[in-house]
């Protein structure tokens, strides 16, 4: 790479001496000189009256021209990359929480029917159907917001093609189920195994990924770079326009020049409309980030681990004393949970009710460690533990969508004015350099 | 019930020859459990002791509920339940009944007696389920008092654990799909066989003489052999023939091919730190031969094989 970037320009050098060897030399022998007078010539304005009021309506012009530019380019950025962030990014975090609850939910309520034993009881399988279908409608919304190609589209192909599979394998085991044979307990395990093991891996990976483009979405929101050459530029602006009339007032007999003083003017209104709108958009990201999406993300950690919870119970249970792994899952599990419950938008009910469901899990564990597998299996699908539990997931659920709300409001109001903001920063801008080529044109006519 | 009847029909073809649990060949073919056998290469049989002979009762079993004090019973009847290690997807021998979520079986029953033995009541079983490939390893540690689980006693076994005497004799035969045109385990030369990973039926399939010889494939149990037959991820199962015939039960695309081409003997696996349970287990055994429970327990579960055979005869070093 290197060799043939440095190798390129003699070949480009050479050939006008080759080729053309009588015309083109002479032709840059020309063009030298010419320069060397365009310089001189511009170094001569400044010795002139009107020579130094054209350098500066030129600068004026160029920083006008550039302010407008870059002002309307930030607006432009900071709107686009706000909706990305409310259309895009912060969805797709919520599909990938929706594909891994899901999941994890219906793989959870497979193995509470399978423990339950004889015909699966209706409310499960209603409750496996719903989870399996938000995780499907969710994963077929998220397919959509990732390009092709990205780490998330490769994670969803795997998720799509493994749920087609998960749910032939569970579907099967219902079948088989229903004519009694013990191979139906074989297909749930496949079935757990591959949601375990591929799915879940993937919903968690995807999950991630969102959570880092909602971050980095923040970061593009805000961009920083555009910020500060406008900033540089504005004040550059207001600059060059007040040097210009100090000079002017003090070569002139005028003190004021009123297209320059409007220039001024405008300048000044453009610094702070843009001021106005951007640091409100920075406010209300920022709120989005703290009220919004990061709550939004915790809380989603929070109704994965307790389902992981639930979960490894139900399997440890399945497993009939072979599911050691699961146990220690469960408490691996159980001790983020602990300081994940402390979220403060979650209310002293969801503390209560893990609290209960950990109550009961214990009994549970406790029965099938001395030896009463039966009544451990009732305890942990029996009515007692599934409320507590499902008090505790429906309170999660409350504070998620309340968090959703909270950021979606507040990535609208962060979106307010950047649409005004990028067609009328070019419009001041254009506006300011008009008023500027007409007060210093005034004065130039003078030197005719 | 349907089932019963398939098991029937199905177990009605295998024969009367059939009944069996796991592998590991006792005198004829080979042997050693090594999971990662893949070369045809004939072992040398492992003959170094007789699997078979095991520690001969001492006397008369006591009264339920009175364990000779400083004995392993008595640590059982103190705990209040015997612990039996088993699997929970060998249909006939220990799997789960999906009606009742019960796991149950020729082998549980086995388990059962035992603590009726020790309890006076059958019903003071706690069932866990290990692994095939914790079979030795729960019987050993300890995690479990007894294992009965279509488990075959092999010398290499019992350097490990203790067997009981002999309560099932069982052979290995092969399970393929019912338009294969394979006659026996040799016709499947390169093509995948499965068996659940630990059993000796796994360390059979490469000792099989064929060019190429089958290619093992091992999963965590039977039911999932039966599961990846289902979904043509292999094409055969091997293990010993009333597992199969369990299995063919459940599919009836699936036929069971050959002759026996190993000899099977079961025994429950105890720890060897408490020899006076082995001989406990043994008088166990012999009281079931002797007054017709042995009988009664084999028609109970496996009675569609055709009628009882003499239990197998224990034998004792």
């Amino acid at each position: 790479m290197s060799t043939a970037l440095a190798a390129r320009p003699q070949p480009g050098r050479q050939q006008p001496d080759t080729r053309l060897p009588g015309t083109q030399r002479p032709d840059a022998q020309v063009l030298r000189p010419e320069r060397g007078g365009l310089f001189r010539r511009l170094r001569a304005l400044r010795h002139t009256s009107p020579g130094r009021l054209q350098l500066a309506l030129a600068a004026l012009l160029t920083l006008g021209l550039l302010t407008g530019l870059v002002g309307g380019l930030t607006g432009y950025s900071a709107g686009s990359a706000t909706s990305d962030l409310g259309n895009r990014a912060q969805p797709l975090l919520v599909e990938a929480e929706a594909i891994y609850s899901g999941l994890a939910e219906a793989d959870t309520t497979a193995a509470q029917a399978f423990l339950a034993g004889g015909l699966e009881p209706a409310a499960l399988t209603r409750r496996y159907d719903d989870a399996l279908t938000r995780a499907t409608t969710a994963l077929a919304s998220a397919a959509r917001r990732t390009p092709e190609g990205s780490p998330a589209a490769a994670s969803i192909e795997v998720l799509a093609n493994g749920v087609a599979r998960y749910a032939a394998l569970v579907a099967t085991a219902r079948a088989v189920n229903r004519q009694g044979l013990p191979v139906g307990a074989s297909y749930l395990s496949s079935a757990s195994a591959l949601n375990r093991d591929v799915l879940l891996p993937q919903a968690q990976a995807l999950f991630r990924g969102a959570q880092d483009e909602v971050a980095g979405g923040y970061d593009d929101a805000t961009g920083a770079g555009w910020r500060l050459l406008l900033t540089v530029l504005v004040a550059g602006l207001l600059a060059a326009l007040l040097l210009t009339q100090a000079h002017l007032s003090l070569t002139t007999k005028r003190t004021f020049n009123v297209p320059l003083v409007g220039a001024t003017v405008l300048t000044a209104l453009l610094a702070l409309g843009s001021l106005i709108v951007l640091s409100n958009q920075s406010t209300h990201l920022n709120r989005a980030g703290t009220t919004g999406s990061q709550p939004a993300s915790a809380l989603a950690e929070v109704r994965i681990l307790v389902l992981r919870e639930r979960g490894d119970e139900a399997l440890t249970l399945a497993a009939r004393g072979g599911g050691a792994a699961y146990d220690k899952d469960f408490e691996d599990a159980r001790a983020s949970v602990g300081t994940a419950l402390g979220n403060e938008y979650l209310t002293t009910k969801a503390r209560g009710a893990h609290q209960t469901y950990l109550e009961t899990h214990e009994t549970v564990r406790e029965l099938d460690k001395n030896g009463d597998y039966d009544a451990a299996v009732k305890l942990a699908i029996g009515d007692q533990t599934t409320e507590a539990f499902e008090t505790l997931t429906a309170e999660i659920a409350t504070a998620l969508e309340g968090r959703k709300a909270a950021f979606t409001a507040e990535i609208g109001t962060a979106g307010r004015g950047l649409g005004l903001l990028t067609v009328l920063v070019p419009l001041l801008a254009l506006a300011v350099c008009v008023l500027a080529a007409a007060g210093i044109r005034a004065r130039l006519e003078e030197y005719r | 019930m349907a089932r019963t009847r398939y098991v029937v029909a199905v177990a009605l073809v295998l024969a009367v020859a059939g009944c069996s649990g796991d592998s590991s060949p006792l005198p004829a073919p080979t042997g050693p459990p090594t999971a990662t056998a893949t070369s045809p290469a004939t072992k040398a049989p492992d003959t170094a002791c007789n699997p078979r002979a095991s520690l001969r009762p001492s006397g008369a079993l006591p009264k339920p509920g009175r364990m000779p004090a400083g004995s392993w019973m008595a640590e059982i009847q103190k705990r209040g339940r015997l612990i039996l290690g088993t699997s929970q997807d060998t249909l006939l021998f220990s799997s789960r009944n999906p009606f009742t979520g019960k796991v149950e079986g020729f082998d549980v029953d086995m388990g059962r007696q035992v603590a009726a033995a020790i309890f006076g009541n059958p019903d003071k079983i706690q069932i866990k389920v290990i692994g095939y490939d914790e079979r030795v390893s729960a019987a050993r540690d300890g995690s479990v008092d007894l294992v009965a689980d279509t488990m075959t006693a092999n010398c290499e076994r019992w350097a490990d654990v203790h067997f009981s005497t002999v309560y099932y004799e069982a052979g290995q035969k092969v399970l393929v799909s019912t338009d294969s045109p394979a006659k026996s385990i040799e016709d499947l030369g390169g093509k995948k066989v499965c068996a659940a990973a630990g059993s000796t039926s796994y360390d059979n399939i490469a000792t099989v003489r064929s060019q190429p010889a089958p290619v093992a494939v091992a999963k965590p149990a039977f039911g999932d052999c039966l599961v990846a037959f289902q979904q043509n991820e292999v094409d055969a199962i091997s293990t010993d023939d009333t597992i199969l015939a369990g299995m063919a039960a459940q599919d009836p695309y699936a036929k069971v091919i050959g002759p026996k081409f190993t000899e099977e003997p079961y025994g429950m696996a105890m720890s060897q730190d408490h020899p006076e349970f082995t001989r406990f287990v043994n008088a166990v055994l012999e009281r079931s031969r002797a007054d017709g429970t042995w009988k009664a327990t084999y028609e109970k579960w496996l009675g569609e094989f055709g009628p009882a055979p003499a239990p197998p005869a224990a034998e004792y070093r």
